[in-house]
């Protein structure tokens, strides 16, 4: 036992001053999730603020004239909550300068009805420079409007009674889908590309384990032969270095955790027993991973972390890391690697604790880490126990 | 017999590293095991740590079947690799320490083995620099003392002094002679002939994997048809003079240039005695005469060829 703490001690100090791989497996993704941050900016966390359209109506008498689209407008552009459009009542030169220098998304002007098929439609132009979100709002209000306006003027001209009935019925909008969720959770899109870097950051330890391997095998490092050589039993080294491994890739997820938590205010929701089980899972799993990576992959050093930081990459990507959606079509397509990939599992059990009410699938997520993780050290241990080397 | 090296096979792919290699370590002696590069010197050091897979043959260290978990052997087996194997993570004491105390479990005793190792191989002002921080010998000497510190039985040195300066290396084999001294066997590879010829009782001389010859340095010599060469320096001396020379007894060789006469003999005794009596009566004046014995050298070199090696 003593034998055991002596080893463990060390291995923990070896590895807490191995800077190299404390980079990649913390600042790395720390570094990431702050990218990540950035780049979705206030799409996060459902405080998303809609700045107003902005949209210049050249000043004619034929606008003054169109009450109902002037009433409309003002509707739209009356400051508070729900503002939508950011209106400029002005001539047309400065309408058009507005326009060209990017002040204004589009250019309202409205035209004398003339004797053209649909007198409604020719009377109103929307003027756009590009194509974009502002536009494509401003092409829906005015488009909704001349719906309005025809749907009117063709019930006046045929049954002027029905009238009063159509008013109201424009005024009352009736969705005809229902939008229901599993819990009280409100889903987040972006919050599951953090669950996934939360999942990927736990098999980033992997690379802690795969270090133990090296320093481990005779072929590998000149440490590795000068340990071999040692009377201590190969378990206890293997054991010793997986928990010293473990323990510092559970701490370094702990971080990121704290920081994705505190820093950026990502939301877990309020199981923290429950993500930080997750977490360790996730990280018996990395470490496993990176052990049996390094014992089986028969390669140098280099190829190794090579082979390490593609699985880990295609794992993430698998899981939804690079594009959300990627986990739904593994799962559809071939369901085998969602049981099997360290990556979605952890992600996964993250997202059943943001979105379902009950624990059975997140359960399942963890059930499934940990028998993975027991067959990865088994085969390692297989491999590692009674070594010699065809070469060295 | 501490080890028993029992005709070993060792093929790397076509490669016949170990051609029925036959080895033994008596207690209480220091082998060196030379041979030129590629001859299996490390693969036979390796075979015997039950490190390298072999495929024929048996190794015994301490009367039992040498395997990776034959840790009660392992116990008393300290190994100096040729690569200096410490962690560069770890100070100089530390490194001492977590692998002493991979064979000592009781902390005060390490404590004080470990500072015995330290000081032994002079590194007690570097104890708590890193090894990125020492210098090439330092290393080295680094490297011993992380081998040596649980006082060993059987000490395998491969190559310890590759790239060390000389008061360095001067300073290491002191030492390991101290720790045959205290009763440890020692195992020591090399390519320095002067090492080996001043620290090994007994030698063995290997090369594509077989063993040439062995025995002590005194032994060795005798097997090479060379005696003494023999050295004069004098003025004048005749043609006459040098066929009489060449034809004195054991005289396997004589030439005279620049004032300097050298003989080599094929061994016999008394050949200075002789050739001084013979320059006297033929009245011939000399300046200055010396002897000199073959080297383990040129007893290598003899047996192993003087062909280029990779």
């Amino acid at each position: 036992m003593r034998m055991a703490m002596h080893v463990f001690r060390y291995r923990l100090r070896c590895l807490l001053r191995d800077t190299d791989t404390l980079f990649w497996t913390m600042a790395f993704p720390i570094l990431l999730a702050t990218m990540f941050y950035v780049g979705f900016g206030n799409l996060m966390g459902g405080d998303a603020s809609f700045e107003p359209v902005k949209v210049a109506v050249v000043n004619s008498p034929a606008y003054q004239r169109n009450v109902y689209l002037k009433q409309m407008l003002a509707v739209l552009s009356t400051p508070g909550a729900d503002q939508l459009l950011d209106l400029t009542v002005t001539d047309e030169t400065e309408a058009q300068r507005l326009l060209d220098e990017g002040g204004v998304t589009g250019i309202i002007t409205v035209g004398d009805v003339d004797d053209t098929a649909d007198p409604i439609a020719s009377s109103i132009r929307l003027t756009v420079t590009q194509s974009g979100l502002g536009q494509s709002i401003l092409k829906a209000i005015l488009d909704d409007y001349l719906h309005a306006s025809a749907t009117v003027s063709s019930v006046l001209s045929q049954n002027p009674a029905a009238i009063a009935e159509l008013i109201d019925r424009l005024g009352n909008r009736e969705s005809y889908t229902q939008q229901i969720s599993y819990s009280d959770a409100m889903p987040d899109t972006a919050v599951g590309y953090f669950y996934a870097l939360v999942a990927m950051a736990c098999l980033y330890t992997g690379f802690w384990g795969m270090r133990n391997t090296i320093d481990l095998q005779a072929d590998l490092s000149d440490q590795g032969a000068r340990r071999s050589v040692a009377p201590t039993h190969k378990l206890a080294v293997v054991l010793c270095d997986w928990a010293a491994a473990f323990l510092i890739g559970f701490g370094e997820v702990l971080v990121l955790l704290a920081y994705l938590a505190f820093g950026l205010k990502i939301d877990f929701g309020d199981q923290v027993g429950y993500v930080l089980l997750t977490c360790l899972a996730g990280c018996i799993a990395g470490v496993s991973f990176g052990t049996l990576l390094g014992t089986l992959f028969r390669k140098s050093e280099g190829a190794k972390v090579a082979a390490l930081v593609g699985a880990t990459n295609v794992l993430s990507f698998l899981a939804g890391l690079m594009y959300v959606n990627m986990k739904h079509i593994v799962a559809r397509n071939v369901p085998v690697l969602s049981y099997i990939n360290p990556v979605a599992l952890t992600s996964d059990a993250f997202y059943s604790l943001y979105v379902f009410d009950n624990h059975h699938r997140f359960f399942l997520n963890i059930g499934l880490l940990c028998v993975i993780s027991a067959v990865m050290c088994f085969a390692s241990y297989l491999q590692l126990r009674r070594e010699k080397y065809a070469s060295l | 017999m501490l080890i028993r090296v029992n005709n070993l096979v060792k093929r790397y792919g076509n490669l016949l590293a170990l051609d029925h290699f036959n080895l033994e370590v008596r207690e209480g002696e220091i082998l060196g095991l030379l041979g030129p590069n590629g001859s299996g010197k490390t693969t036979t050091i390796n075979c015997i740590l039950a490190l390298l897979k072999y495929d024929k043959g048996t190794v015994e260290v301490f009367g039992r079947p040498m395997t990776p978990d034959a840790y009660e052997s392992k116990r008393n087996i300290g190994v100096v690799t040729q690569n200096v194997a410490v962690f560069q993570e770890l100070s100089v004491e530390e490194n001492v320490d977590y692998f002493c105390g991979m064979y000592v479990e009781d902390a005060k005793a390490r404590r004080v083995l470990v500072q015995e190792a330290i000081e032994f191989v002079g590194l007690t002002e570097f104890r708590k620099f890193r090894p990125k921080k020492l210098s090439g010998g330092l290393l080295r000497r680094l490297n011993i003392a992380c081998g040596i510190a649980h006082k060993p039985k059987l000490i395998i040195l491969d190559e310890p002094t590759v790239a060390v300066d000389p008061q360095s290396r001067n300073s290491i084999l002191e030492g390991i002679r101290d720790l045959n001294r205290n009763g440890a066997t020692v195992v020591y590879t090399s390519h320095y002939m002067e090492e080996v010829e001043q620290l090994c009782s007994r030698i063995v001389i290997m090369d594509k994997g077989k063993t040439l010859v062995s025995g002590t340095k005194e032994e060795l010599k005798a097997m090479i048809n060379r005696g003494e060469t023999i050295t004069v320096e004098l003025y004048a001396l005749q043609p006459d003079d040098l066929t009489h020379i060449r034809q004195l007894p054991h005289v396997a060789q004589a030439e005279y240039e620049g004032n300097r006469l050298t003989i080599r003999y094929d061994n016999g005794q008394h050949n200075l005695l002789t050739l001084l009596d013979y320059l006297k009566s033929r009245g011939l004046s000399f300046e200055r005469v010396y002897s000199e014995r073959p080297t383990l050298n040129d007893v290598f070199l003899e047996i192993t060829g003087r062909q280029l090696r990779d």
